[in-house]
């Protein structure tokens, strides 16, 4: 029998949303769709619409008291300052908003970086502020010549348990991984062949925090805390 | 406690939570969480993997807690979604699921339902989706519940029922469009 869907009624977007909702996909199937829920919203719509028809069914299952301690874990874990970053990002005002606040706050780090180069360059380095909370966590300069990008904490506060993921995002809202980032100090990361098309004004930087060693998955897999657009010199 | 006011005490807390408000996390925890443990230890079958499940599940409401839309969704929906990918997830990671049991194509299985008990029964929602669920195929109501409560994928069902993983696709598939176009009208 077939694998696709056959019975006429519902498009396959929304069989696959029903599948995930219902939670019999596996392995690639299932990330598929956790990437579509990650960027598309109308897809991520028809599987909160299928949570929400199947969820009822869960009466059927008895809640039972975790132990006393669990709490305390949690509260352990809890990031030591700051208010939480969206994992949804790429979907929220804050992070649309924090993008034009980027851009402009540009300006004086450019005119040092030209001030201090006494000329100006045949391919103009592409500079990012990466800021999110308000504050501007680290300051990357592509350098185009080079196929790199180097990377200066400003701001930011290390995280206990986890490390600062950088990643590119270029227009189809794809994050790419670039590298891990230090708080003590900064990095030069060779940017990989593939991604250097990628690397043009108005893509855009992001920070997230994932654990020791980088994201498991290739994907941000936690807290995105800080963003930043490359612009021109 | 009265649904309505529960739903809103867990609503109004996950409103608190994007400002960084540690108490309101705490609150959602003491209103969800043996329901939300109930849930992962259902699917997983093991406490201390249902304990590390539940752990993420708050940290990841500590994250996206404003993403929730209050207007939208129930907060026991999003945070059954959450707890149920979560075990899901960890299920996939580690190895298929526990519950492997043959399941017969024909005869009813209990998931032992206690409408009484939880923040979600008793609503119009769960009466609905109980009603079309009676009204589909038993084979199509014991794959369904296989997934949802087991946490098994289509091969664990056709393993399960004694099927071609085709023939199970195409049981889920059309039992999903039943359910849906039961549940509209």
């Amino acid at each position: 029998m077939s694998d696709t869907a056959d019975h006429s009624g519902l498009p396959a977007d929304e069989l696959l949303a029903a599948e995930y909702a219902l939670g019999v996909l596996a392995g690639a199937e299932r990330a598929a769709a956790e990437q579509r829920i990650a960027r598309e919203g109308v897809f991520a719509a028809m599987v909160a619409e299928w949570e929400a028809r199947l969820s009822p069914w869960a009466t059927g299952i008895a809640p039972v008291p975790p132990p006393p301690q669990l709490w305390d874990n949690i509260a352990a874990a809890l990031p030591a300052h700051a208010a939480p970053a969206s994992s949804g990002w790429w979907q929220s005002l804050a992070f649309w908003r924090g993008l034009s606040l980027a851009s402009g706050a540009l300006a004086a780090a450019c005119i040092g970086v030209l001030i201090y180069r006494g000329n100006v360059p045949e391919h103009p380095p592409l500079m990012a502020s990466i800021d999110g909370g308000g504050h501007r966590h680290f300051v990357a300069t592509v350098d185009l010549a080079r196929g790199s990008i180097a990377v200066a904490p400003a701001a930011f506060a290390a995280d206990a348990t986890r490390v600062p993921e950088l990643w590119l995002i270029p227009a189809d809202g794809r994050p790419r991984p670039l590298g891990l980032l230090r708080a003590d100090g900064g990095v030069v990361i060779t940017i990989p062949q593939a991604l250097r098309p990628f690397a043009t004004r108005d893509a855009v930087l992001a920070v997230s925090l994932e654990p020791s060693g980088g994201s498991p998955t290739g994907q941000p897999t936690g807290p995105v805390i800080a963003t930043g657009k490359l612009t021109n010199l | 406690m009265d649904l309505d006011a529960n739903r809103s005490l867990i609503a109004t807390a996950l409103a608190r939570i994007p400002g960084g408000d540690r108490a309101a996390l705490q609150t959602v925890y003491r209103l969800t969480s043996a329901k939300l443990f109930g849930v992962a230890l259902r699917i997983l079958g093991e406490r201390s993997e249902a304990e590390d499940v539940v752990q993420e599940v708050y940290l990841t409401v500590w994250r996206k807690a404003e993403q929730f839309d209050a207007g939208r969704a129930s907060p026991m929906t999003w945070l059954i979604a959450i707890a149920r990918n979560r075990a899901i997830d960890r299920l996939r990671a580690t190895r298929s699921s526990r519950h492997m049991e043959p399941i017969d194509s024909a005869a009813e299985i209990a998931d032992g339902a206690d409408p009484a008990d939880s923040m979600l029964e008793k609503s119009e929602d769960s009466a609905r989706l109980y009603g079309c669920l009676d009204g589909l195929a038993v084979h199509e109501r014991n794959a369904l519940r296989g997934a949802f409560f087991d946490g098994n994928t289509y091969d664990d069902l056709a393993a399960r029922m004694n099927v071609p993983l085709g023939t199970m696709k195409s049981w889920v598939r059309r039992a999903m469009i039943k359910l849906k176009s039961c549940l509209e009208t």
